[in-house]
């Protein structure tokens, strides 16, 4: 939010011309994807060919997304890789699966370090969230998540969902 | 024997070469080269089942992730200006093998000076989608990731992992080389370790060390012929998935889900069949979930397995017999392939106090990128071939 902001901001190194409209959204507080027209597939993160169909071009278009998912995984980082995370460890990486079906790393908002460090399983697998976004400096706004009711939560610690293998003939 | 008549190149693909190709990345531009080959050989996209990159700019996995495509083969040549010849011999080695079927040889730069400064092997989406929410260093973030959705997904816990730590740590004793051999531990030392990255102690990641192996590969004429006893490659086979978590379909599944069959096939064995393991551990949980891959225990229930299981040199179904890597220590690459030295070692009869007895029929799995490239391979004794 000030300039003071010392944590890494995006850095663009694979092609910034192409990222650009998705920073450009999360900038007016909006998540758009890449949405491959052929194959009706969404695309995370941005390409320049659909990893489904490898249309590209035109075939590939913007698309405001609904800004809603799941988590996936996540994990509590306490050693982060860049000094200025310090102060603000230990805090979960999560792994956001959207609602489009791609998915994104990001931060919980919502979940203290606090909380964490008293009991780092605070955040159940599956949780429902949904996107927030944080103008950390003029140039960029960062997506990231707070959870949203809903119930019940498929899977969590305590309740594991079936093995989906358990049929598979290669272990039986 | 050779590949000669046996492996064809059906169908090319190239982009114009230009100074340079603005508002393309070099991912990009493989992509497109990549599309106009499968076009020219009248295959689809899901029928490439191999992949070749030049390894010293654009990593298998990466290209993978990118590309959308799960090869059965992959690797990455790192020959400089004879990278390209060198693909299509290993790629041709692939088919004859039966390792894949259609491999994709793909190479290529972008020169955007957009994305110059980082050079071409810089150019990575992690620097501007996950840099900036605080990852850990290395790839313990990727693989606390894999921990968490396992123990939610199958009930597995920490506790079960742990044992993983403490055998291994009981095998290095009987190694001398190990950077943790004399310093034993036990169960509470790896639950009361701190954590890394929730859920992964301290104890449960591997520790990064100098050190260096080697060994000879020959015909099976001239092995008989030698004075040891020989480890016989018996099969092997490699599988590439996404690099990222982002992309793969199921986080607890690693792609020894696909190389591990490939090598069983080739070898004519099958997973009970094997007597001794030495796998990739970089981190407990991937030694784990890497071992359900192969088929030694059913998914989900490699928790249990170790609980329960003896995995030292003594017990039952003996692993990572030299103390693996969490307890021998990472000299870099020469970490991966120490498992294969150990392998070859309880096979050739030379691993002196932790020598195992049934040790005719070894399974050996390496992991590379976040476990987006895996290669597992077969080895026996003569009884075993």
């Amino acid at each position: 939010m000030t300039s003071e902001y010392r944590r890494p901001v995006p850095r663009p190194t694979m092609n910034p011309e192409l990222t650009a409209p998705f920073w450009a959204g999360t900038k007016r507080h909006e998540l758009w994807l890449q949405n491959c027209k052929p194959c009706g597939k969404f695309i995370f993160y941005p390409r320049e060919a659909c990893p489904e169909c490898w249309a590209h071009g035109d075939d590939l278009v913007w698309t405001k997304a609904s800004g809603t998912g799941r988590v996936h995984s996540y994990t509590v980082v306490y050693q982060p890789a860049h000094p200025a995370f310090g102060e603000f460890m230990p805090q979960a990486q999560v792994l956001i699966e959207l609602d489009e079906g791609v998915r994104m790393v990001g931060n919980m908002v919502d979940v203290s370090s606090e909380e964490f460090r008293a009991d780092p399983a605070v955040l159940p697998v599956n949780q429902r969230v949904e996107a927030v976004f944080e103008d950390v400096t003029p140039e960029w706004t960062l997506i990231k998540w707070r959870r949203v009711e809903e119930d019940p939560v498929p899977g969590s610690d305590t309740a594991p969902t079936e093995n989906p293998w358990a049929n598979d003939p290669r272990y039986n | 024997m050779s590949f000669r008549g046996k492996a064809a190149i059906i169908g090319i693909g190239e982009l114009p070469s230009r100074r340079t190709i603005p508002g393309m990345s070099t991912a990009g531009l493989l992509a497109q080269a990549a599309r106009l080959a499968i076009e020219d050989a009248h295959i689809s996209k899901d029928e490439v089942d191999g992949l070749v990159t030049e390894g010293g700019s654009v990593f298998p996995g990466f290209a993978a992730e990118y590309l959308g495509i799960r090869p059965r083969f992959g690797t990455g040549v790192s020959m400089m200006g004879a990278s390209g010849a060198t693909a299509v011999l290993l790629a041709a080695m692939a088919v004859q093998n039966g390792l894949a079927s259609n491999v994709l040889v793909v190479m290529g730069q972008a020169r955007n000076p957009a994305i110059a400064a980082e050079g071409e092997g810089g150019a990575n989406p992690a620097t501007e989608f996950d840099f900036p929410y605080g990852p850990a260093a290395g790839a313990n973030s990727g693989y606390a990731q894999v921990y968490k959705r396992h123990m939610d997904r199958y009930g597995t816990t920490q506790e079960q992992m742990a044992r993983v730590a403490v055998n291994e740590r009981a095998n290095a004793q009987g190694n001398e080389n190990a950077v943790f051999n004399g310093q034993p531990i036990t169960y509470d030392d790896v639950i009361g370790s701190r954590y890394v990255n929730y859920p992964l102690r301290l104890l449960e990641c591997v520790m990064p060390c100098a050190g260096a192996a080697a060994l000879i590969v020959t015909t099976a004429e001239r092995a008989k012929a030698g004075l040891n006893r020989p480890a016989y490659m018996l099969g092997g086979g490699t599988a590439v998935d996404g690099l990222s978590g982002m992309m793969r379909p199921e986080l607890t599944v690693t792609p020894v889900a696909r190389s591990a069959p490939t090598a069983f096939a080739m070898s004519g064995y099958a997973p009970k069949d094997v007597q001794f393991a030495q796998f990739y551990d970089a981190y407990t949980i991937i030694h784990a979930v890497s071992l359900e891959d192969a088929g030694i225990v059913p998914k989900g229930e490699i928790g249990p397995f170790f609980a329960e299981t003896d995995t030292t040199y003594n017990g039952t179904f003996p692993i990572n017999t030299d103390g693996g890597q969490l307890s021998g220590g990472q000299p870099g690459s020469a970490g991966g392939l120490r498992h294969v030295v150990e392998a070859a070692r309880q096979i050739m009869g030379k691993a002196g106090v932790r020598q195992i007895e049934r040790n005719d029929l070894g399974l050996v799995n390496g992991n590379g990128g976040m476990s987006s490239v895996m290669c597992t391979l077969v080895l026996g004794s003569a009884n075993a071939l």
